[in-house]
């Protein structure tokens, strides 16, 4: 249990330190030529990523977290 | 005046070439106006496709077709379809464990083990499981993104999925706002699912005697859902993105095709009742994905942590690099993805006869304690220059080959009748996929 717990702080760590440090970090919109080719995009490989869900899904009993589920199968 | 004869011929016959011409062109504009405006909509929609074909070792196989389409609007907002068949066949495991005896089943339409259609017997020492197993699915969903100022964003969606045995429909909505120069996202978003189950031969009776056959109707089961996001642009060529998610599900929540085997003081099968899981569930994750690209590569790294209040704590880890050839038109994308969870606290590979019954008990080997390895590796390259005219930009063709093995912790002491038998056995499936983008 301690041990999830210290994931947990880490994890909400990391996201406190992104929020604090996102107002002195960034690009120029010029800046952006490889930010914004496909495989920088999230969902950018999105066919496989829902195949992949999928897959783990009805396998896994966790899943999601990257964006909304749904629309899955009945198989619990 | 013979220049103004002459004239006057130059200048019907310079109307009647010009009749002429617009007559041929208007011609020719019918005869094309088909593939010019299927060239003009295929201008307007990426689409991505791909075929998947997925096997587990002696267990199921799927054949999964999917299309997406996505379109930029004009006023900065975006459209996204897409749409998935399933085909599913082969043996599905039932619950029941292994056994040193045969053991007989009856799959889920029968009545009585009497008038079965479907008898199957499990050779002894084999996993339990349905070799009848077929199913089909239809999915569809839609999201659309619409601008509402420069740094601000609203989105909303839908989706829907159909089987013979399960409908389900789930809304989505969410809000994004720019920040920091466009530097900084945060995203809010909710989701709302209806599922409408019908199992074949009827809803069993939780906990009841599988020989008795006592089953119901349909059931449902809904689900809220809650997201909140943050993108950061972190320099020219680092992305991060954290999400927080938490959802909850209530209602039908069991497997209707799920046993749990009843052993008795030998350790041999004395029964076998249906499983019964707890009516709601809450799960919180926290995902955290990162990407970092240079001229001719790309790394991504994504953790997630996810808990629940059935006791499942995973932990998944996931990293794939794109190494693109000299040329960038083609690239190699191997992939590794690791992950673990904790079993549910009402999970029991078997039941004792002589126990005491549990309200919630489920044999379930997606419940188990298990950790899982998946291997992959992608190849794509650029059909821009390939296609002559018809070429566009992001066209590409791509095959990707995955392996994945699920590897189940060993549960509680077997009695001795059961030593020598593979009571977690463990999962290999393989997966094929030949996409084409355009």
């Amino acid at each position: 249990m301690a041990r999830r717990k210290c994931i947990l702080l880490c994890e909400l760590i990391a996201l406190c330190s992104l929020t604090v440090g996102c107002s002195s970090v960034g690009v120029k919109p010029w800046q952006r030529e490889l930010l914004s080719r496909q495989d920088m995009r999230p969902a950018g490989n999105g066919l496989d990523e829902a195949i992949d869900d999928h897959m783990y899904f009805s396998k896994e009993a966790s899943s999601g977290g990257r964006s909304f589920g749904g629309g899955g199968c009945g198989c619990n | 005046m013979q220049l103004g004869a002459d004239a006057g011929s130059l200048r019907r016959r310079l109307i009647a070439a010009s009749c002429a011409l617009l007559g041929s062109s208007a011609a020719r504009a019918g005869q094309g106006s088909f593939t010019e405006q299927l060239g003009r909509l295929m201008e307007d929609w990426k689409i991505q496709s791909a075929l998947a074909y997925y096997r587990e070792d002696g267990r199921i196989q799927a054949i999964e077709p999917v299309i997406s389409a996505v379109r930029d609007l004009s006023d900065g907002g975006k459209l996204a379809l897409n749409f998935t068949f399933d085909s599913l066949s082969g043996s599905s495991p039932n619950g029941a464990l292994p056994s040193h005896v045969a053991q007989t089943f009856a799959s889920p339409s029968a009545k009585s083990l009497a008038s079965a259609r479907h008898l199957y017997t499990i050779s002894p020492g084999r996993l339990p499981a349905d070799p009848h197993y077929s199913d089909a699915r239809v999915a569809g969903g839609a999201d659309w993104t619409l601008a509402l100022s420069r740094l601000t964003r609203l989105n909303v969606g839908g989706k829907f999925s159909y089987e013979d045995d399960f409908y389900s429909a789930t809304v989505n909505a969410g809000v994004e706002q720019d920040f920091n120069d466009k530097n900084t996202t945060v995203s809010l978003g909710v989701s709302s699912e209806n599922d409408f189950l019908q199992p074949i031969g009827g809803a069993p009776a939780p906990l009841s005697d599988y020989s008795l056959f006592q089953k119901g109707g349909h059931e449902t089961k809904r689900g809220q859902g809650l997201l909140l996001g943050l993108t950061q642009v972190m320099s020219r060529n680092w992305l991060s993105e954290v999400n927080l998610s938490l959802d909850r599900f209530s209602g039908y929540l069991n497997d209707p095709y799920k046993l749990v085997s009843v052993i008795d003081a030998a350790g041999d099968p004395a029964a076998y009742v249906y499983e019964n899981r707890p009516g709601s569930r809450t799960r919180r994750s926290v995902y955290l994905d990162n990407r970092v690209a240079w001229e001719r590569a790309s790394v991504g790294l994504a953790l997630r942590y996810m808990t629940d209040t059935w006791g499942i704590h995973s932990d998944t880890a996931q990293f794939r690099l794109r190494w693109w050839a000299p040329g960038r038109d083609q690239y190699f994308e191997p992939s590794v993805r690791w992950y673990r969870q904790s079993a549910a606290d009402f999970y029991r590979p078997w039941i004792a006869a002589d126990s005491a019954q549990e309200n919630y008990v489920s044999a379930d080997s997606r419940l188990a304690a298990f950790h899982a390895l998946t291997f992959g590796l992608k190849y794509g390259i650029g059909l821009t220059d390939r296609l002559g005219g018809i070429g566009r930009q992001g066209a590409e063709f791509n095959v990707r080959l995955e392996y994945y093995q699920q590897t189940i912790q060993n549960g509680p002491v077997a009695p001795a009748a059961l030593q020598g038998l593979d009571l977690y056995p463990s999962l290999k499936a393989v997966l094929l996929q030949i996409g084409f983008n355009y």
